[in-house]
């Protein structure tokens, strides 16, 4: 029975019409009168990809998931075409957090634009403020103190390994591991009060300032910083060990979600993803700001491009990250964390561009300036959207079960993505 | 603040460019029209002194009097960031070609620009709405667009009738659309 | 009820007014001085029933097959304050229902329904260092129909109010929901944004607010705990909820 129904892409043997008035009518609303919940579209197909997309062929089915899912990523909603258990095609959905942070901080002024900045990519808040007010700097031609850059290269890199230590925990448990979550939660959280106790907040720090940081380092923040670090390698190691000595887990994902460099360049990928394709591209050595040449650490990359060398890579750079910090504790300058600077901002009219890296890739802001306190346009570059590109390069012939894997494992944030 | 870069530009593009080469602080900046965006980034992606491969950015700008569309580019070549701005699209048919023939990646930049502005990217496989409910009627980005509108009529603006939306107290009227020169 | 201002007494004891949830029925209102202005005047809304958007949800709105719960609606004799669900079955004792209010209230279990930050700092509550599993609520459900709780953690904009009160409306009651951080209270920070809705409470009714960007784990547990509270208070009658909170009119 190959009933079809009328919207394309669909067929109807198993719907609640054939049990009408049958002693099986299961008699409840169903979607369908609800109103239609179906991954495919009630329109007809606008363009090329969606008509490529939506269309079934023999033997294949849309599956939706949709944007509340088991998987801690956030309101991701993606459609997959799937051939029985292996997926053909997908395509996400996305703007199920879409706050419209663009148009907020047009009508904000710069001091006020910051704050919509750190919700974006919330695990690591430092570095979405980063990018914006290096753009502002660079528009209002203030040099920030040496000491002010030390520090939010401090505080960035422990923001770094955090947000690493939550990409273990979060691709363990889209594989099924539920230990490493928690161990990567008490790790975090160490990390977090830490940064509490510089910046006042656990998680949207809110401490980056245009020409300076918020506040100077303290004696709690340190005191927890010299304790944690004493400790902090042998507890990366061991959630390390957990993982790379279980064979379940490195056979599930070596081979998986695969790309190589030159597609990974033309998907625009940035970060992590693209080192571990082989392309030595980080931001902080090709394009340095801050005080990053004065710092010594090295750049890690690999050459496979599967979920393996991602997560391997990310576990090294948790590891320079540590580097980063030392240096900086024993470099730290002294002098004021602020530069002096008038209250009611007016840049230059004209436009500016920053780029760093942060834990998912190149993080950057472009701002327009029209000469008043409110920046004209504030576009905000965020690499958890480019690589959620690359899911689709990288899904089909895989497994249904391997699709978070390698979603998490390319690490978006759908903050970010959403903006 | 790379001169040399600033020549070879000038050299090389010298009938694409409809402006100077302006540069500031670690950005080089080129002005070009949306008829010269295919010629002028094939140009820099392949030619062997320019490699601009990297795309590092893709947005689009609503100046109150055009709409532009900017890509910010880097290369091995050079230490400054590349800021090619294809500029002078009108505000009411924007259109310009899609660069997803060079980078794939570009494909849901360009979907987010059409989403905000309504800018039409031709050759672009996939132009829909990404982050809005693909019903919406409204470009936000644009500057004649101001916050409550569309947002009233949407599912969550308001199921009871004493909700109303937030009206921002110094919401411009469509008088006052804020226009910058460049 | 102590008011007074004595320096020693910080305020925390039993009896005092700052120190009693003004949430609770029969305790009297905080006493608040503060000078109304326009941006001041609260939006009171009435105790009143909630009642679904969508007029055809819940079987249309039709009365209920059990009839003798509808009589006993209609003498009122269920909101007397000893009044308890066993009035309408008449074959479990009364004393059942306070087990049955213990047995709900710490073993709530959550809805896995992060949406943004507060999703990272509901995890983080809900792991080793602030437990949530010292009060039941460990087993975050994946599927709405094994849940209790619907945190909802995180902006809620407009295109996923659609999903998320499809989610609501698909857990079984009883069932409870917790407006997490600023922007499920009222929008937050997002307040002035096209595209977020200001405050959760315009699509679902919302049995607790807990306000902060984000609350910290302890606010949430805090919160939850208020949860824990009311389901013990309301003895069952929990559809009886009012949207936004339960402000006096002379606050």
């Amino acid at each position: 029975m190959t009933a079809t129904s009328a919207r394309p892409g669909t067929r109807s043997n198993d719907r609640a019409e054939s049990f009408a008035g049958s002693p099986d009518d299961p008699r409840v609303q169903l979607d369908r009168d609800l109103g239609v919940f179906e991954p495919v579209p009630p329109y007809p197909p606008r363009t090329e990809r969606e008509a490529e997309f939506y269309t079934l062929r023999d033997g294949e089915m849309f599956i939706n998931m949709g944007p509340q899912h088991p998987s801690t990523h956030g309101v991701l909603r993606v459609v997959l075409k799937l051939d029985g258990e292996k997926v053909v095609d997908l395509d996400p959905v996305l703007g199920y957090l879409h706050r419209g942070v663009e148009k907020l901080c047009e009508n904000a002024d710069y001091h006020q634009a910051i704050c919509y900045l750190d919700p974006l990519e919330y695990v690591s808040s430092l570095f979405c403020e980063w990018p914006g007010v290096m753009a502002f700097e660079k528009l209002l031609d203030v040099q920030v103190p040496r000491r002010a850059e030390y520090i939010r290269v401090l505080s960035a890199e422990l923001n770094r390994v955090a947000s690493h230590a939550l990409f273990l925990g979060w691709m363990a448990l889209d594989l099924g591991g539920l230990t490493p979550i928690l161990w990567s939660f008490i790790e975090r959280d160490e990390i977090v009060d830490m940064l509490a106790s510089l910046t006042g907040q656990r998680m949207l720090f809110n401490y980056f300032r245009i020409g300076g940081v918020n506040g100077d380092l303290n004696h709690e923040f340190l005191s927890r910083l010299g304790d944690w670090m004493s400790r902090a390698t042998e507890q990366i190691e061991a959630g390390n060990t957990l993982l790379n000595e279980n064979e379940i887990f490195v056979r599930r994902m070596r081979g998986l979600g695969q790309i190589d460099s030159k597609t990974a360049l033309r998907m625009a990928m940035s970060g992590p993803n693209l080192r571990a394709t082989g392309v030595p591209f980080d931001v902080r050595r090709a394009h340095p700001y801050s005080v990053y040449p004065e710092l010594d650490f090295d750049i890690p990359t690999r050459d496979e491009g599967d979920c393996l060398a991602r997560y391997l890579l990310r576990m090294d750079e948790i590891k320079q990250s540590l580097r980063i910090i030392d240096q900086c504790l024993h470099q730290m300058p002294d002098g004021p964390i602020m530069a002096k600077l008038p209250r009611l901002l007016r840049p230059r009219p004209g436009r500016a561009y920053a780029g760093i890296e942060g834990p998912r890739g190149q993080y950057a802001a472009y701002v327009i300036s029209d000469g008043t306190d409110q920046p004209f346009r504030m576009r905000i570059h965020d690499p958890s959207f480019i690589h959620l590109q690359a899911v689709g390069v990288m899904m089909p012939g895989h497994l249904v079960a391997d699709t978070m894997a390698v979603m998490a494992s390319l690490d978006p944030i759908m903050g970010g993505v959403d903006k | 603040m790379d001169r040399a870069l600033k020549t070879r530009l000038e050299r090389r593009f010298a009938e694409q460019l409809t402006g100077p080469v302006r540069q500031r602080h670690d950005e080089t900046e080129i002005r070009i029209g949306p008829g010269g965006v295919t010629q002028v980034i094939t140009a820099l992606h392949d030619e062997p002194d320019l490699r601009f491969e990297f795309l590092a950015d893709l947005a689009g700008v609503d100046t109150g009097e055009v709409m532009q569309v900017v890509y910010h580019l880097w290369s091995t070549t050079t230490s400054d960031w590349l800021r090619v701005i294809a500029d002078g699209l009108s505000r009411d048919d924007p259109r310009v070609p899609s660069v997803t023939f060079m980078w794939k990646g570009a494909e849901w930049m360009e979907r987010e620009a059409y989403d905000m502005f309504g800018i039409t990217f031709e050759g672009n496989r996939d132009l829909r709405r990404i982050y809005l409910p693909p019903d919406y009627q409204s470009f936000p980005l644009r500057k004649d667009f101001f916050l409550p509108d569309d947002a009233a009529r949407s599912p969550g603006g308001g199921v009871r009738p004493m909700e109303r939306t937030h009206t921002p107290r110094n919401a411009p009227t469509t008088a006052t659309v804020r226009r910058v020169g460049a | 009820m102590a008011l007074t201002k004595d320096p020693d007494r910080l305020g925390t004891g039993p009896d005092d007014a700052t120190g009693i949830g003004s949430d609770i029925e029969g305790q009297p209102a905080l006493p608040a001085v503060r000078p109304s202005d326009a941006l001041t005047t609260p939006i009171v809304v009435p105790n009143s029933l909630w009642q679904a958007a969508d007029p055809t949800a819940y079987d249309g709105g039709r009365p209920t097959d059990i009839t003798h719960l509808a009589e006993f609606e209609a003498s009122g004799a269920g909101r007397r304050d000893d009044a308890r669900w066993s009035g309408v079955l008449e074959v479990i004792p009364t004393k059942a229902d306070y087990v049955l209010d213990l047995i709900r209230m710490n073993s709530l279990w959550p809805l896995l329904s992060g949406l943004a930050c507060c999703a990272i700092e509901m995890m983080s509550t809900a792991t080793s260092k602030n437990d949530m599993d010292r009060w039941g609520m460990f087993p975050f459900r994946a599927s709405p129909r094994q849940a209790d709780v619907l945190i909802v953690a995180g902006t809620l904009t407009t295109k996923m109010a659609g999903p998320l009160v499809r989610l609501w409306e698909q857990m079984p009651e009883p069932k409870w929901c917790v407006a997490m951080g600023d922007c499920t209270c009222s929008g937050g920070r997002y307040k002035r944004s096209y595209s977020t809705v200001e405050g959760i409470d315009r699509v679902m009714p919302v049995d607790v607010y807990v306000p902060g960007c984000p609350p910290r784990p302890e606010g949430l547990i805090y919160g939850m705990m208020k949860l824990q509270q009311l389901v013990k208070d309301r003895r069952g009658h929990w559809p009886e909820r009012a949207i936004g909170p339960t402000v006096p009119e002379q606050v």
